[in-house]
């Protein structure tokens, strides 16, 4: 394929598969507690996964080594061990909501009960995981994600405060901050930043590196794609945070339900707007559920030495393979057992956080160094933007699960 | 004979093991070393499989491992090393080498799916 159509792609693919159903949760939550005031959040944290999925995206494309295998290469068996358990638990969480997610959005569309669409989910993303390659699975889920760009429209018509808006894209705290009120505000903080800095976010770019077959001349790709395609993504969540400022907050409503987040599309475009907002969130969720799936199969094989990849034939890569197959099964039995996907989300963004330092910091090392990278390692800006991320995201999750407890996940 | 130093934690402990084919069969869960004939370390074989990396488990953890992956090693002589370098090359086949037994016993039932061998 031609390089600017690549490029191009790549870029669509990345805003089309930026927000998650725990992004579109949590901005629109956000939005309808604090307005337009955590908006900085979402730019902050995109700032961050901008840094570390560059990283992740060089070291493959240099090194042709994916995240789990840098991270057991310098932090050794038993901390890497450790680190593996905890990523795969996040991602079969994450993978329950985003499944959770589909079931909802399709029992909106067709009225079947919950659980029937979470097993028709579960068969539907199987089938679609063994039948597609892997660059296909990439680009239906992450171009049919676009759909949800109507979201960036409606919150355009519905005619911002841009004053308010732009600072709320200053740092800072809340002008009624009281107490609890504050501790809110620092829980929604830390969940939305998890949100979009979500740990399989690396893993899987990294492994579709590989399987795109980068090499070093794809740098330049990487870092384009990385940055374009995740500021634009990122305008995807702040259209969020405004809709629950602007559409949900005047009703006094919360919306409970992912579903609940194509009214305000309903209401300015009828019937169309409904059905792309559904649409738009069905292939964000399926892709999604896709991602953190195969992110917790590609973990496994790389931190065992697993012949892996969709690339390969199933029956040359049956670890990997079954490891998948398994991971959706749990997922679909986790959300089809009666839990609320809500509480699946959040627990889900909740415990991400706590792992993102852990995989950060084995990557942050090896891209740094010039022994393993060459000319290639982290310049200055890279090296500086790291370190601060990495101290962020550490004290974010040594915040994460206090937050959690004194909110009870946001409910105040 | 040449002499070369080679970081053997960092640079081979840990790092993926492939086959002649460039298939993954494995990491270098541990290191067999020797004494050449001046009495300094060189590295013997390395060592793959759970019967190796349970044994760098803690204590408590290490026996229940080996009960549930089971304690299995391979033992590959350091003269079938082909290159130390990201990954560790080797000059046989997996199978030559019987480094692909688990992965085969899951083939057997992933391959009886259809489509399995596109």
């Amino acid at each position: 394929m031609n390089k600017p159509l690549e490029v191009f792609l790549g870029i669509l693919t990345a805003v089309g598969g930026f927000v998650e159903i725990g992004e579109l949760t949590f901005s629109l939550d956000a939005g309808v507690d604090f307005g337009y005031r955590l908006l900085w959040v979402s730019l902050f944290g995109t700032i961050g996964i901008i840094v570390y999925g560059e990283m992740a995206g060089r070291v493959a494309a240099v090194r042709g080594q994916p995240v789990f295998g840098v991270i057991r290469e310098r932090v050794g068996f038993g901390a890497g061990l450790a680190t593996l358990l905890a990523a795969n638990l996040i991602n079969l969480l994450t993978c329950a909501a985003e499944i959770g997610g589909v079931a909802i959005v399709w029992q909106l569309l067709a009225g079947w009960p919950y659980r029937a669409l979470v097993a028709f989910a579960f068969v539907f993303i199987v089938l679609t995981v063994w039948l597609l390659p892997f660059e296909w699975i990439e680009r239906v889920f992450g171009l049919g994600g676009l759909m949800m760009l109507v979201f960036l429209v409606v919150a355009l018509r519905e005619g911002p405060d841009w004053g308010t808006l732009a600072a709320g894209l200053v740092p800072g705290w809340p002008n009624d901050a009281t107490g609890s009120r504050l501790v809110l505000y620092a829980f929604y903080g830390v969940a939305l930043l998890s949100s979009v800095m979500l740990p399989y976010e690396t893993y899987f770019y990294a492994a579709g590196a590989i399987e795109d077959g980068w090499t070093p001349k794809d740098i330049t790709l990487n870092r384009v794609v990385v940055i374009v395609g995740f500021l634009l993504g990122s305008l995807l969540s702040v259209a969020l945070i405004a809709i629950g400022a602007q559409f949900f907050e005047p009703r006094g409503a919360k919306p409970a339900l992912p579903g609940l987040a194509a009214l305000p599309a309903a209401r300015e475009f009828g019937h169309a707007g409904l059905l792309l907002a559904l649409g738009g969130m069905f292939f964000a969720f399926a892709g999604a559920a896709i991602e953190t799936g195969l992110s917790g199969a590609y973990n496994l094989a790389h931190f065992f030495g697993w012949p892996w990849g969709k690339s390969r034939p199933p029956r040359n890569a049956a670890r990997f393979c079954a490891s998948w197959i398994a991971i959706f099964a749990l997922a679909a039995l986790v959300v089809g057992s009666g839990i609320d996907p809500v509480d699946v989300v959040e627990w889900s963004i909740v415990l991400a956080v706590v792992v993102l330092p852990l995989s950060y910091f084995p990557l942050l090392v090896v891209a740094a160094d010039r022994r393993i990278m060459g000319e290639h390692a982290n310049g200055g800006l890279a090296n500086a933007l790291g370190v601060f991320y990495l101290v962020v995201v550490t004290l974010a999750a040594l915040c994460a699960i206090p937050l959690f407890a004194l909110t009870r996940g946001g409910r105040g | 004979m040449t002499t070369v130093t080679l970081d053997l934690v960092r640079d081979v402990l840990d790092h993926v093991v492939v086959d002649r084919d460039g298939v993954p069969c494995g990491m270098v869960d541990d290191i067999a070393l020797d004494r050449d004939a001046r009495d300094r370390l060189v590295p013997a074989a390395l060592l793959i499989g759970p019967g190796a990396w349970t044994r760098r488990l803690p204590r408590w953890l290490g026996p229940l491992a080996r009960r549930a992956f089971g304690a299995r090693v391979a033992r590959i002589d350091w003269s079938e090393v082909a290159r130390v370098g990201e990954r560790i090359e080797l000059r046989s086949t997996a199978r030559d080498l019987s480094l692909d037994a688990a992965e085969r016993r899951w083939s057997r039932w992933i391959g009886r799916i259809p489509g399995s061998g596109a």
